[in-house]
């Protein structure tokens, strides 16, 4: 039996031009499915319904819209609708300059933004064939590794948001706060840094920055502890997490996962040892790996990566050489015709980017692969047979940010 | 089917047009379908496009005195006479507006960072950040909005019952920002609804934003808030 | 630059490469020919001499003559990130095998190789568009697209000189430009 559906107007959606302007709104496109997956997708089964969260729902992860497939309580399917945050970044890069695209480079992951610019710098020196200096390395290992604290706090708060805990994320925030007005005080901004720059860093570490993280290390390590006992220890967020979620080693490297996301399955990939990049040859730090691949894990996971994060500041701060914070470079970069290929380790997976140089002083294609854009995908393979409110957890989990899905 | 389809003779057969199938006899009952009476957009001309744009650049407007407009829209005199009982419900919203989870980019986290402990946001009565676009009263803009995001955005804006204010946080939101060249991005939140603050910055400190949301709520307590007449849609002017 | 590698690769897949290996930092470069993506993929992923598990990243590439579609590749067995360009694909209807059936996490990519270039990815079961909305026309990130008039409508389309001619409509300075004190 047929449904004939109201045809609705939504703004999205092919124009069809109607003479009842807004009827119901249901989440099921008016036009007929174009591939396999959409037939599928949007045919119901007995006793199934669609429900739309739309892009603006109260979960913190940006405008995401997923189409859940129900019955009753528990997803059947879904389908992630992306794009509301796309704004062409790959094509903006291609009309600026070098030393400009580092810039759009930024908003990407906006919570992890230096880890964003790395990469594309990375690209870029490669193809000029630039060394960068030594101090200049650790000093972006240093702020790249206080931007993954900061990071891995707002997960942790977003975890427990969406999960229904309105404390932990101001508690986190109070964390992000901190290192991000230490973070102020070297590269002048608070979030979208523009701090690294092709052959080294914009600035100098300054006194304020290191009294300032010389002040935080000292109570770092008790200030996280108390932060996580409010979590960790809490039977209602173990339980619920626990088991949800569940991807095995096997199904995480054909979603083609990296990152907190892959190791909490149990593959100890980290591009940081698997591919040196940077001086990270020279420290010493543990890849956590957990073998669940369930939500706890993953948290429990980037609760890990937060110490070793304090380990690889402390042995930087100890071990940062002197000498030039940048390399010298001409005004006017015109790298040679080539093609260059940067991995680094993210928060989040794997970030890295892909530059084509045609020999001009801009980039002929900038492609920025994005950790998040990746591990949105096996949301549909982790949520089947889950009720609805595990959805955001299992999202939250997975750590996505939508300026990177979304590019 | 629309009538217009039958008339018009374009009448898709059933399987194309209809994008779900339900396999099976179900034996529930039939749902209970309520068409939507509930709000209309005021503007005729809202989802139907922009508007197309004869000048590059707004300083034209400043020395034209009919296209000028407030972007506040205060135009003319208020109709009604204003009593205390008014001046006093003013200064209640003010103190106690409810901000739109309309976190859309980047400057979400920095309005979550002003709406959270250290830049506390509940001090001025601005926690509790409503889900629902019904039980707010303002719609904090924060990020880029692009052309897909658009019609959503403005479908929320339409939602929320009057009186309500429109901040528009962020570069990208004020006039588009570092996006402005790009084929996705709406240039400016004002293409597509009024906006009562801008608050440039990208992102801007939340201090920043709190010193635009005081702002406002000069803007509410002085100026005597929003009246229903008001049209919802672009206040980019006619003919710009 | 792993010798070991390139000779593998040499000698693996001599024939079916349309170009010389490069090598260059800490890349290895192959092209194969869109017809041997299928081949090409499905050795180094199950062949345990090479063992690409991992595709690190599946881009469309438009050189303006060619389209191309770029992926990056890690195995353990290799210092080096393997790139596999399928180089050849024409600019009109560009097509190529998917690689989902061993990495299903390609399928997105691909979705936004498709949407940004129009390259039409074969046996990919999710085809449709992934960032721009489902009726959008042109394909944004080809050398191509300055085009005005196949852009969307929207609430928010219309006035951006990326989807505008190169004159802008309907300007004449005298009209556009008014001094102060006129």
């Amino acid at each position: 039996m047929t449904q004939t559906i109201p045809r609705h107007q939504s703004a999205d959606d092919p124009r069809v031009e109607l003479d009842e302007k807004i009827g119901v709104f249901e989440p099921i496109p008016p036009y007929p499915p174009r591939t396999e997956r959409e037939a599928e997708f949007y045919t119901l089964g007995d006793g199934e319904m669609f429900i739309n969260m739309g892009p603006q729902h109260p979960s913190t992860h940006g405008v995401l819209r997923v189409v859940l497939k129900l019955d009753g309580e528990k997803v059947v399917d879904l389908d992630p609708v992306l794009g509301y945050l796309h704004r062409g970044v790959e094509k903006l890069c291609e009309n600026a300059d070098y030393h400009q695209a580092i810039a759009y480079l930024d908003p990407l992951e906006y919570v992890s933004s230096l880890f964003c610019e790395w990469p594309g710098v990375m690209a870029f020196e490669k193809l000029l064939d630039v060394e960068v200096p030594r101090r200049a390395e650790y000093i972006r290992v240093l702020s790249t590794e206080l931007n993954r604290i900061a990071s891995h706090a707002l997960f942790m708060g977003w975890m427990a948001l969406d999960l229904g805990g309105l404390t932990p994320i101001l508690w986190s925030f109070i964390e992000r706060d901190e290192i991000v007005d230490m973070l102020a005080s070297l590269t002048g901004q608070r979030m979208l840094f523009n701090y690294f720059r092709i052959g080294g860093v914009n600035g100098d570490l300054n006194h304020e920055f290191l009294s300032r993280l010389g002040d935080w290390m000292g109570r770092a390590t008790t200030q996280i502890e108390s932060n996580l006992t409010l979590l960790n220890e809490n039977e209602i967020f173990v339980r619920r997490m626990r088991g949800l979620g569940k991807i095995d080693s096997a199904t995480a490297l054909r979603m083609c996962m990296t990152g907190p996301n892959l190791r909490a399955t149990g593959i100890p990939f980290d591009v940081r040892r698997a591919h040196p990049y940077s001086v990270f040859p020279e420290l010493d730090f543990d890849i956590p790996t957990r073998d669940e691949g369930d939500c706890l894990a993953r948290y429990l996971l980037r609760i890990d990566e937060i110490k070793q994060s304090l380990r690889i500041i402390d042995q930087c701060l100890n071990q940062m050489p002197d000498g030039p914070v940048m390399a010298k470079l001409p005004r006017l970069l015109r790298p040679r015709p080539g093609r260059a290929y940067a991995g680094i380790e993210g928060p989040r997976g794997q970030y890295a980017a892909y530059v084509i140089s045609d020999g001009t002083d801009q980039p002929f294609r900038m492609r920025i692969h994005d950790p998040s854009f990746i591990h949105l995908q096996s949301v549909g393979v982790m949520m089947p047979g889950n009720l609805i409110a595990d959805t955001m957890a299992v999202m939250a989990s997975l750590d996505p940010t939508k300026g990177g899905v979304d590019k | 089917m629309s009538k217009r389809d039958r008339e018009s003779g374009a009448v898709p057969d059933e399987a194309a047009s209809s994008a779900i199938a339900v396999r099976g006899g179900s034996a529930l009952v039939e749902p209970i379908v309520v068409p939507n009476t509930l709000w209309r957009s005021t503007d005729p001309t809202a989802y139907q496009g922009g508007l197309d744009s004869d000048i590059t650049h707004l300083a034209a407007l400043e020395h034209d005195p009919e296209l000028r407009r407030d972007n506040a829209r205060w135009t003319g005199p208020l109709e009604v006479i204003p009593t205390k009982a008014d001046y006093v419900l003013d200064l209640i919203r003010m103190n106690s507006l409810w901000p739109l989870l309309s976190g859309l980019a980047c400057c979400a986290i920095e309005m979550m960072s002003a709406a959270t402990s250290r830049n506390d946001m509940d001090r001025w009565g601005m926690f509790p950040f409503r889900a629902s676009p019904r039980q707010a009263d303002v719609l904090i803009v924060a990020g880029t909005l692009t052309t897909k995001m658009a019609g959503p955005l403005v479908r929320l804006w339409e939602q929320m019952p009057e009186p309500k204010w429109c901040v528009a946080m962020g570069d990208c939101t004020c006039s588009g920002g570092r996006y402005k060249r790009s084929y996705s991005t709406v240039e400016g939140i004002d293409r597509v609804m009024p906006v009562d603050v801008y608050v440039p910055g990208c992102p801007p400190r939340p201090e920043g934003l709190i010193y635009g949301m005081m702002k406002l709520q000069q803007l509410v307590k002085d100026r005597r808030g929003h009246w229903p007449e008001r049209s919802i849609g672009p206040t980019v002017p006619d003919g710009v | 630059m792993d010798p070991v590698l390139r000779r593998r690769l040499e000698k693996r897949f001599g024939e079916r490469l349309t170009g010389p290996i490069r090598q260059r930092h800490d890349e290895t470069e192959i092209r194969v020919g869109a017809g041997d993506v299928i081949e090409v993929m499905r050795a180094l992923h199950d062949e345990p001499e090479f063992g690409f598990q991992l595709l690190a990243d599946l881009a469309g590439v438009d050189t303006g003559e060619v389209m191309q579609v770029v992926y990056h590749l890690w195995s353990a067995t290799t210092p080096d990130w393997l790139r596999v360009v399928a180089d050849g694909l024409s600019r009109e209807d560009p097509r190529v095998p998917s690689v989902t059936f061993l990495w299903k996490g390609a399928e997105w990519m691909e979705r936004e190789a498709y949407d940004m270039f129009g390259i039409t990815f074969e046996g990919n079961r999710d085809l449709r568009r992934i960032y721009m909305p489902p009726d959008y026309q042109s394909f944004p990130l080809r050398k191509d697209f300055y085009l005005p008039d196949d852009a969307a409508r929207s609430p928010g389309a219309g006035v951006r000189h990326m989807e505008q001619t190169h004159a802008p409509r309907n300007a004449t300075p005298a009209a556009t430009v008014r001094r102060a004190g006129s």
